[in-house]
This record gives C-alpha cells, sequence and structure tokens, in this order.
C-alpha cells in the first residue's frame, strides 16, 4: 500500500507509482555502471586491438658490428604471410653482421635486409623460414584522424608478448607529408613496431624522424617526449612489390634552387635551374614561380617542401608555373641524385659602391673568360644573352643558371659605349687571388651612434658569452665581412683577438664574431643553433654583406664551422677551418647553385688531422665545391701574412 | 480505498528530482571513478624527507602505509642514510621516522612511526596486472607536493612484465627480477617508493629508482609487484633479519668465528654507524680463497641485516667456528652470495 499525503492512493495509481519509480531506479542504476564500465570496456576494447595485431609483431635481434646505442632486441611488423618484415632504419647500425627474428612457432630464424626506403626511413627484411606469418590490415587515409586512440606496440621485453604505450593522434601529415604523430611513447623499446587503432588496424611504423635532418638517427632525442612518429602503412604498401625485388627507394629530387628568405613567407620563386636535372629538362626556368604540383595549391616555399617531401624517385609529378602572366604546366620525373654542380667563373670582382644599374667591375681574374675578352675594372657589365642585369647580384644569380664551358654573350659599357662579346664561361680557381682592399665610398660618412672596437653582444636569453670586433672605420654604408670565429677549446682570450683582428679589420671591411662556448672544454654540436642566433644579432645592428659570411674555427671550432655551414646554407657563404676535418660519416649536401659555399682551409703540416683534413677536402672538391687549401707552416696558429691572405679570400667571395 | 485527489506534480516533483541529480550523479561517475580510486590511495600515502640535498641528489622519496601503527613501505636508498627521517602524512601531521629494516636485495626499506589506526594498504589485498591495464602512480614526484597538499596522480597502462635480467646488464641494479614496465613517465626524482594502483586504486607495485638502460640510454619506467615484496617485508616486521646481537639473551658459543681468522679486515670504524665495507683482505685466508674483495660492502650474515659495522662485530661473535656462514655482499651494483666454511 502506498500512502501519499496521509491517504491512501487508488490501486492503479499505487501500481503506476511503482512503476515508474522502479523503472527510474534501474534505468540509472544501468547507468552508473554502464559508466562504472566504460573504463572497463575500453580497455577490453584496447587489449583486444592489440592481440589481434600482436601475432604480426616480431622480435629482432641485430648482431655484430660496432656498438652504437642500442644492443637490445628491437621491433618490427609483419607485411606479408612469407615473411616479409618492415622495420625502422634507425635499428640497423651500418656495421651489423647477421640479424635474427622471432617466428610464429616462437623459434628464431636469421633474417636479411633486403630493401631501404631512404625517404622515410624504414627497411624491409626477409625472415629464412617456411613458417606463415599473419598479417594486419592498414588504417584508410580518411579514417586517420587526430584524437583516435593509438596504441605503440614493440616486442623487445619478450619474444612472445608485445609491450605497449597508450595515446592518441596527434596530427596527420608531418614531416613534410610522410608521417602520422602520437603521443604514445614512442622510444626504442618500440621503433619497427606498429601504432595500431582500437579496431586491430595498423596506422604506420614507428620510426625517429625529425623535421630538420634525414638521418636515421634524426629525431632519437625526441623519445618517450610526447612527440612520436609512424610512417603510414597505407602509404608504404604500393611500394612493397619495388621494395621486395630489392630496390631502394630514395628521395626524389627536382634541382630547383628557390629564392632565400623565409620559407612560410616567400613564394617558391625559381632563381636557379640546375643543368641536367628533372627541372631543366621539364623547360621550367629562372624566374618562374611555382604555383602547384599535382593537386596541391602552392603559395609558399613550405608548401612545396611539403609537397616534394614525401615524393620517392622515380615519381612524375605535374608542375605549373606563373611565368611572366602565363600559366604553364609541365611532367617531370624527379631522380635519386642530381649531377653535382659546379659555379662557372667569368672572372670578375664588384664594385660595391656603385649604385647605377649594371655591375661596375673592380677587379679581373687572370687567366679567366673575363681577361681573354679584354674586359677591364671600370667597365660596367649591363646585359647577359641580351637580357638587362640590374645589378652585382643579380649578375651573380644568371651565371648560376650556366656552367663552365657554356657559351653566353655579355653587353658592357666603357665611356658609355656598348660592346657585346661572346665568351665561354671557365672554372673558379683553386688560390685565391691577391687584391688589394676595397675603395670606401667617396661620399663623407653619415653620423653613426653605433659601437665600435671590442664589444659584448651577449644575447639575455643564452647563457654563453658572445663578443665582436667592430672596425673603428666602421660606416654603415659599406656592407661588411662578417667572420664568425670559434676558437679551439679553451679559456677565451679577446685581447689577443682584438690585436690579431682589429687593424686588419678596419683595411678589409671586415667584423669578427666571436661567440664563446659555454663549457670551455668543448663545443656542442647543439650550439649550432646558438651561433646562428649571435649573427642574426649582428645583422640586425651592423650592415653586413650578405655575400660574405664566413665561419672561421680552429680544431673543435673548425670542426663546428663545418656543421654551421652546412646546416645554414641560406647563411653563410664560407667555412674557414683551421687544423679540423669533415666529420667522416658527415653527409655532403650538393652544392646549391642558389647558395654559394666556398672552403678555405688551413692545414698545419705535421698535425694528426693532416690525412682524415686532406680526405675531407677531397669529398667537398668531387661534390664541386669550390676549396682553397693553404700550408701553415708555423704551429701556434695563423701570421699576419696568413689573415692577410685569408681576409682577400673573403674579400672575393662576391666573385662573379 | 478511498477516492483522493492527488496532485501530479506533487509526486512528480520529488522523482524529477531524484532523477536529475542521479543522472548529473551518473554522467560524472567516470571521472568520478579514478577521482574516487585516486582520493582512496592518497590518504595511505607519506612524504619522506631525509638526506641529500647535495649535487642534485634530492632529499625526499615517496612511500606509503601499511599497517594501521605506522608500518610504511619504500624505496632503500641514501635519503634513508640519516638519523633524522620526517615522515610527513596525507594531513600533513609530522613524525620522526625509524628504519625497522631493509632488504638491499630488493631495494626496500620497512619505516615506522608511533602512530595508530592509521589508513593503510594490505599487502595480502594487492593485485596482479596485466599488460594493458590501466594504472595510477602516486607519489610525491619533484617533491612538488609540501605538508597536506596530495601527492602527485599519472595515470598510464602496463606496458609490459618482465625480468630486469632479462637485458643481460642493461639494468644496473641489485635487484634483477620480475618488474611491472610503466606506460607512464612514473620514475622522476623523489617518485621512488610511490604506489602503483590499478584504475580501483588497489595497490599492485612499489615504484622503483631511476634506472638507466645501459644499452640504448633510454630511462625505464618501472614498478616491483607487490609478491616480490609480501615475504621480505613480513620477515622485516616480524624481526627476523633483525640482527641477532639486538637480542641480548642470546646465547653466545664459547668458540665464535673472528674477521681475523677469516682474513678480513674492515673499515675503521669512525662515524656512529661506519658502513661494514671490507678494507683488505689476508692473502692464503679463507676470504680470499671464496672471492671477498676490497670495497665489498657486507649487506648480510645468515640473513641477518648488517647495517654497521659495529652490529658486524657483535653479530659474528654469535656464530660458532665449526658452523659455516652464508653472506651477501654488494659490490659494485651487483649483489654476490658467499658461503665460508666452518673451521
Amino acid at each position: 500500500m502506498i500512502i501519499f499525503h496521509n491517504q491512501q492512493l487508488p490501486l492503479f495509481k499505487q501500481l503506476l507509482l511503482i512503476a515508474i519509480t522502479s523503472t527510474f531506479v534501474i534505468t540509472l542504476t544501468k547507468s552508473l555502471t554502464a559508466q562504472d564500465d566504460l573504463l572497463a570496456q575500453e580497455e577490453r576494447a584496447l587489449q583486444q586491438a592489440v592481440s589481434q595485431v600482436a601475432a604480426s609483431v616480431v622480435q629482432l635481434e641485430v648482431l655484430g658490428g660496432l656498438e652504437t646505442g642500442n644492443d637490445g632486441p628491437v621491433s618490427g611488423l609483419v607485411v606479408s604471410n612469407d615473411g616479409y618484415i618492415l622495420s625502422s632504419a634507425v635499428n640497423f647500425r651500418p656495421s651489423f653482421t647477421s640479424i635474427l627474428a622471432s617466428t610464429p612457432s616462437g623459434k628464431r630464424a636469421t633474417a636479411t635486409l633486403v630493401s631501404h626506403d631512404y625517404n622515410r626511413n624504414l627497411v624491409l627484411l626477409k625472415v629464412n623460414t617456411t613458417e606463415q606469418y599473419t598479417t594486419a590490415s592498414p588504417v584508410p587515409h580518411t579514417e586517420i584522424i587526430v584524437g583516435q586512440w593509438s596504441i605503440a606496440l614493440g616486442k623487445t621485453y619478450s619474444r612472445e608478448v608485445v609491450n605497449q604505450s597508450l595515446g592518441i593522434i596527434s596530427a596527420t601529415n608531418r614531416i613534410w607529408g610522410k608521417a602520422i604523430q602520437t603521443d604514445a611513447k614512442i622510444s626504442p623499446a618500440n621503433y619497427g613496431g606498429p601504432l595500431i587503432d582500437i579496431q586491430g588496424r595498423v596506422y604506420g611504423i614507428l620510426t625517429p624522424l625529425s623535421p630538420r635532418g634525414q638521418n636515421p638517427t634524426d629525431g632519437t632525442d625526441w623519445y618517450d617526449s610526447g612527440i612520436g612518429f609512424a610512417v603510414p602503412l597505407i602509404d608504404i604498401l604500393p611500394h612493397l612489390d619495388t621494395l621486395k625485388a630489392g630496390k631502394d627507394l630514395h628521395s626524389g629530387l627536382l634541382g630547383v634552387s628557390l629564392k632565400s628568405g623565409d620559407i612560410y613567407d616567400l613564394p617558391a620563386e625559381i632563381v636557379a635551374v640546375q643543368p641536367k636535372s628533372p627541372a631543366r629538362t621539364g623547360g621550367l626556368q629562372k624566374g618562374d614561380t611555382i604555383i602547384k604540383v599535382n593537386d596541391v595549391l602552392i603559395s609558399r616555399q613550405a608548401q612545396l617542401r611539403h609537397a616534394l617531401g614525401s615524393q620517392y624517385a622515380g615519381n612524375t609529378i605535374a608542375i605549373s608555373v606563373k611565368r611572366d602572366d602565363q600559366v604553364v604546366t609541365t611532367k617531370v620525373t624527379l631522380v635519386e641524385k642530381l649531377e653535382p654542380y659546379e659555379h662557372p667563373l667569368l672572372g670578375v670582382l664588384p664594385d660595391r659602391n656603385f649604385e647605377k644599374p649594371g655591375t661596375k667591375i673592380r677587379h679581373i681574374y687572370m687567366d679567366s673568360p673575363a681577361q681573354q675578352v679584354k674586359l677591364q675594372p671600370g667597365d660596367i657589365i649591363t646585359h647577359i644573352n641580351n637580357e638587362a642585369v640590374a645589378d652585382h647580384n643579380a649578375l651573380r644569380l644568371v651565371l648560376s643558371n650556366f656552367e663552365p664551358l657554356d657559351e653566353l654573350t655579355l653587353t658592357y659599357l666603357r665611356n658609355n659605349e656598348p660592346t657585346t662579346v661572346s665568351l665561354e664561361l671557365g672554372n673558379i680557381p683553386q688560390q685565391a687571388p691577391t687584391i688589394s682592399p676595397h675603395a670606401t665610398p667617396t661620399t663623407a660618412a653619415a653620423a653613426d651612434t653605433l659601437a665600435t672596437g671590442l664589444i659584448d653582444l651577449k644575447l639575455p636569453e643564452e647563457k654563453n658569452e658572445c663578443v665582436a670586433i667592430i672596425p673603428t672605420n666602421y660606416r654603415h654604408d659599406v656592407p661588411h665581412a662578417l667572420i664568425v670565429w670559434l676558437q679551439a677549446p679553451g679559456e677565451p682570450d679577446n685581447e689577443n683577438l682584438q690585436a690579431q683582428w682589429a687593424a686588419l679589420g678596419e683595411q678589409y671591411q671586415a667584423i669578427v664574431l666571436a661567440p664563446q662556448s659555454a663549457d670551455p672544454a668543448r663545443w656542442n654540436p647543439s650550439e649550432v643553433d646558438f651561433i646562428r642566433k649571435t649573427i642574426d644579432n649582428v645583422l640586425s645592428i651592423y650592415t653586413i654583406d650578405r655575400n660574405r659570411i664566413v665561419v672561421h674555427g680552429q680544431q673543435a671550432g673548425g670542426s663546428m664551422s663545418y656543421l654551421v655551414g652546412f646546416s645554414h646554407r641560406d647563411l653563410i657563404r664560407g667555412v674557414a677551418p683551421l687544423d679540423a676535418s669533415l666529420p667522416i660519416r658527415a653527409a655532403i649536401k650538393a652544392n646549391d647553385p642558389g647558395e654559394r659555399l666556398a672552403f678555405y682551409a688551413f692545414n698545419l703540416k705535421e698535425s694528426k688531422l693532416a690525412k682524415a683534413s686532406a680526405a675531407g677536402l677531397k669529398r667537398l672538391t668531387a661534390a664541386k665545391y669550390p676549396v682553397t687549401a693553404v700550408q701553415l707552416s708555423d704551429k701556434a696558429g695563423l701570421s699576419d701574412s696568413d689573415r692577410i691572405q685569408f681576409l682577400q679570400w673573403v674579400d672575393s667571395l662576391d666573385r662573379i | 480505498m478511498s477516492r483522493l485527489f492527488v496532485k501530479r506534480l506533487s509526486i512528480l516533483r520529488p522523482l524529477l528530482i531524484a532523477t536529475l541529480v542521479l543522472s548529473g550523479l551518473a554522467s560524472s561517475s567516470q571521472a568520478d571513478d579514478l577521482a574516487l580510486a585516486s582520493n582512496t590511495v592518497q590518504s595511505k600515502m607519506v612524504k619522506i624527507y631525509g638526506a641529500g640535498g647535495l649535487k642534485g641528489l634530492e632529499a625526499y622519496q615517496s612511500g606509503f602505509l601499511i599497517s594501521g601503527d605506522g608500518h610504511i613501505l619504500t624505496v632503500w636508498s641514501y635519503v634513508l642514510d640519516t638519523d633524522y627521517i620526517t615522515i610527513v602524512l596525507d594531513d600533513g601531521r609530522k613524525f620522526e621516522g625509524k628504519i625497522v629494516g631493509a632488504d638491499p636485495r630488493l631495494e626496500m626499506a620497512v619505516l615506522k612511526i608511533d602512530s595508530q589506526e592509521l589508513d593503510h594498504f594490505s599487502l595480502s589485498k594487492s593485485v596482479v596486472l596485466q599488460p594493458g591495464a590501466r594504472i595510477l602512480t602516486i607519489s610525491n614526484l619533484f617533491g612538488v607536493a609540501t605538508g597536506n597538499e596530495p601527492c602527485s596522480v599519472l595515470h598510464g597502462i602496463v606496458a609490459a612484465t618482465t625480468t630486469l635480467n632479462a637485458r643481460r646488464g642493461a639494468f644496473k641494479s641489485p635487484y634483477q627480477g620480475p618488474v611491472y614496465v610503466l606506460d607512464a613517465i612514473s620514475n622522476n626524482p623523489g617518485a621512488a617508493g610511490g604506489a602503483l594502483t590499478d584504475s580501483h586504486g588497489n595497490l599492485a607495485g612499489l615504484l622503483g629508482k631511476e634506472l638507466r638502460n645501459a644499452q640504448n640510454g633510454t630511462w625505464l619506467n618501472y614498478a616491483l609487484p607487490i609478491a616480490q615484496l609480501t615475504t621480505a617485508v613480513e620477515d622485516i616486521i616480524a624481526g627476523r633479519t633483525r640482527p641477532r646481537s639486538f637480542d641480548e639473551t642470546v646465547k653466545r658459543p664459547e668458540n665464535p668465528h673472528t674477521l681475523k681468522s677469516l682474513g678480513i679486515r674492515m673499515v675503521p670504524d669512525v662515524l656512529t654507524k661506519t658502513p661494514p665495507f671490507v678494507d683488505s683482505i689476508t692473502r692464503k685466508s679463507v676470504a680470499e680463497q671464496k672471492g671477498f674483495q676490497p670495497d665489498d660492502l657486507i649487506l648480510y650474515l645468515n640473513n641477518r641485516r648488517i647495517d654497521s659495522l659495529n652490529t658486524l662485530i657483535n653479530e659474528i661473535a654469535l656464530i660458532d667456528k665449526i658452523d659455516h656462514i652464508t653472506v651477501v655482499i654488494q659490490r659494485d651494483n651487483n649483489l654476490i652470495n658467499i658461503t665460508l666454511p666452518g673451521q
């Protein structure tokens, strides 16, 4: 009986009340426990996904060779039943001797490395077994969604049980279009293993990747950091047959140099097309602006990098460019390697004070094409192949589209009389020219309040010290060379530095910048970014000639100068190591028409590094960089005459 | 039955309110579930402060209560290497902590504070976890919590179960047994000794110390399963690993072993509690034969915990010369068992 307000309810109403109440209670209890169960249900679903793929994750043991960083077991993913395995290139140090892989029955079998995907840092292996593996299906692109559960699997702790890390998909289209990003913990515990979704399908293969470099170990310092990458399996499967056939996949190169500057701001304007490249074959020209690659519209250089970053050599792409007012479309097939490009020499040094249109000649190189056609200092070059060239920077860029032995016509003014000549371009000589210092402008110097002499340029946010020597005759209308001096390990001696360079800096219009390492005993490769910051700082205060920014270093500082030069191609035009060698395993990027880089090596005769240094310079020469080597006899360092020779080389870096 | 005029609203209103309240509870219960788990654990956690504070070695770690009378389970570390250990409870109360015993083989220690009716974990009620299971780690990593602030809670899953010796020398730790490898960045300074629980707050493990994988340079996040520790904890609390010499009524043999007859020379006893390091071994002695070396640290004699030189001398005096002695020593990061024969 139900009493309500002291009165008994009619039977029907009692039953109704009971029914309503119990329905509410039951529903709410169910939903409470259902919520309670949600965590448990989710856990079960994730475990089911893991168990679905677990058999396709393989434990690999990579044996032999030099120890590098990971000598424990590593992981791989089965991609075909007969035992083809994909893994990360980081798991295979170059010197390894053998690979063991786990089989479905729990035994171990040998495996061989079949091929490399050098663009995405993956490898394909084949296990020598007759046992049949199970494979997993890939997640299609449309279903790779940011925010979805993702589980990273490896088989490094045990040969039977996968180890797992739970996270989500953080982003897609990372590393220039090659990878998806996850916040699961990615480390040697799962490099080479799969990243899977809650349905038990594979998003991709886990591998360290970095937007800044393409070596197999780039990105390993981000392990367990909350940022990890997987190469989508759906992207690799179409190329599986190629990889199975033992053919390596390489990044596809086009052969254009774009205008130097901020890649996130500038449109993709071509300043140089490399001869013998797909771009040249496809008819792309200097001055074209790339606006479309396949279906992707390009309005900034970074977008072009994105469009090309994931392309393999051998891929054919459609490129549309804007030429004057027209849109031209062409098809090009990307290549694995471009022929090394060698800058040609016309044989002139420009007058930097010259304001009017054209290039005024300051100096003629001996035995050069310019000398052969009887050009003289004072002549003004106005046209190349009948096209007007505004100034010496423009002239330099025009010539970056030519190679030694190419023919062209040149128009110049002498006493206001134009003359046109034909000539064949030559090679840049090994020896630096002997030249007198550049003349100062004839106009009076404007008032200047900038500090000169030995000044402190320590950046507030960096703990490293940094000083600079500004010539006392500095004037802002004279573009100065910038020599970045990276000393050998030891305590800095600023007074000595000033004594050595102050007078010469005034003569040759050069600023010496000396950023110092945080630890006086050594340079840390990561200080490359700090050095860049100090250079940018000087560029913002003083007038620096961008054609003559050189990094000069001794011993460990010399090795750093190589590193800085290759890391900041857009800025550095010269590398001058003293008693240092190019790191043996450093990959040398090909000489770029648009971004010149020249080398001036000071070698000490009895140095232990003499052999390595010579070998390094040989490699640079083979890559078609201009290399000048000088022998020093004095172990104590540079003499004044050595410095003068060096400064003359720096002064000639704007050669044409 | 009399007919009565029932206002619909007056029946429905309380029902409506009840529904809204209950459904409100239902939708938030998923978050509440973990919050509930965390809350039940916090009252069992303690913050431990002791030795350290130099050269980047922090002077704090975590622990949790395992008895109502104030027994605390934590890791064996340099933080406890002092006479003044401070224990701070979840409610901010401070106590002086005393070491009841420690097992360096398991890298664990049991402390005690003088209190009653404290909220605690029952080791017998601990759970075993499978790979993939959701977990919480509760600890005072980085010493963020002070006073009555609750310890920090991290979530993750069990990444793998393995033994530390599976990687042949990768992990330099005296403990080489089974561990839970955790998918959470749990092992940070100060976290050692914290609690590993499932998503309902049931105890599963003791958070380990900072350990680096020597093979690939990565840091390991791990916990020791409670099952590995229970027997040793019970032995410690029951006094079974307590040196016999602490008991004055124990019978002393007429002809006991001596360090001299064994050929062991220890470091000079200059501190209040000089650690029992071997200084030198006499040539052609029993000790040399059995493999003792200078700088060995004596941890156990016949399964009794030797915490100081003084204890060693007293304990040896209770072992008859005709009996053999089982010794556990620590050499660098390895634990070595040596049996010295009777003479």
